[in-house]
């Protein structure tokens, strides 16, 4: 028999940024509150939020893939962790400035196999230019690069 | 008061220990051999390490973090990049015949059940 040996530490790093989550009824799949990305129907209810917080975990639901946001001077970076997915499988769209990935994922038990679809949406902040979006998928993590606008990237200005 | 002086004792060695991530696996109970498929994504081939000490399996995955450098992390849904799963194999395994594969993210195991020596039958000459 094979049984699991130590338990490593399943952190979040919560302090890193303020993030709600929430799952409207109407919609399957997590959108993520990035202060300014997203407006969230709890603003007014910090309490009610800090109650969603605890009941949603923030670590990869199989449905949920996990997501992580990366920026630097030119682009922000959204890298979804989908492990065991083809790129002809994942869907990647965007509307109201909502980025949508999908995926179809085939979940072996036992003899019979089914398909799961994963999903995760990202609400993106106005600073993101719609236009340039790219991604990849590389050892079964999405990264999906969004441009940043040009007069939202950092200037130096020289002193003449 | 001398508090000071014990609480840094105390104190957890920060940055000494490396933090890891337990990765999502399944194990399948073949009747020849165990079939472990264990989720490393972000992990290539060269940063895959399996060991079988003793009846410790143990599998590291490091994320080789080339396209993170120079980025600022926004929001993190793990502390820790890289991965460590420790499996007791219990079974005697035939650790010559091991083989394990890497697509996708993911990392297949496949450990083959040794098969016990058959019982010989020995003529009388």
């Amino acid at each position: 028999m094979i049984e699991a040996r130590s338990q490593s530490k399943h952190q979040t790093t919560r302090n890193l940024m303020k993030i709600a989550r929430f799952t409207p009824a109407f919609q399957f799949g997590r959108t993520t509150d990035l202060g300014p990305w997203l407006r969230h129907p709890l603003a007014g209810f910090p309490a009610m939020a800090q109650l969603f917080e605890d009941f949603l975990p923030a670590v990869a639901v199989s449905s949920n893939p996990a997501a992580d946001l990366y920026e630097d001077t030119d682009h922000y970076y959204a890298c979804f962790e989908i492990p065991g997915i083809k790129k002809e499988a994942v869907k990647i769209e965007l509307h109201d400035r909502v980025l949508q990935v999908s995926a179809e994922r085939r979940v072996k038990a036992g003899a019979t196999e089914s398909t799961r679809t994963i999903s995760r949406a990202l609400a993106l902040p106005n600073t993101v230019q719609e236009t340039g979006i790219s991604a990849k998928l590389e050892d079964g993590i999405l990264t999906v690069t969004l441009p940043k606008q040009e007069s939202r990237k950092l200037k130096v200005i020289t002193v003449s | 008061m001398n508090t000071t002086g014990t609480a840094n004792k105390c104190a957890p060695s920060v940055g000494v220990t490396e933090s890891l991530r337990k990765p999502l696996y399944s194990v399948v109970n073949a009747k020849e051999a165990f079939e472990i498929e264990v989720e490393l994504p972000g992990v290539s081939k060269s940063g895959v390490s399996i060991d079988l000490e003793e009846d410790i399996l143990s599998v590291r995955g490091e994320r080789s973090g080339t396209a993170l450098d120079g980025w600022k992390a926004l929001h993190r849904e793990f502390s820790s990049l890289n991965y460590q799963l420790r499996l007791k194999v219990t079974t005697p395994v035939d650790v010559e015949k091991i083989v394990a594969s890497l697509e996708e993210g993911i990392l297949k195991v496949t450990l083959p059940i040794k098969v016990a020596s058959q019982a010989r039958r020995i003529d009388v000459a």
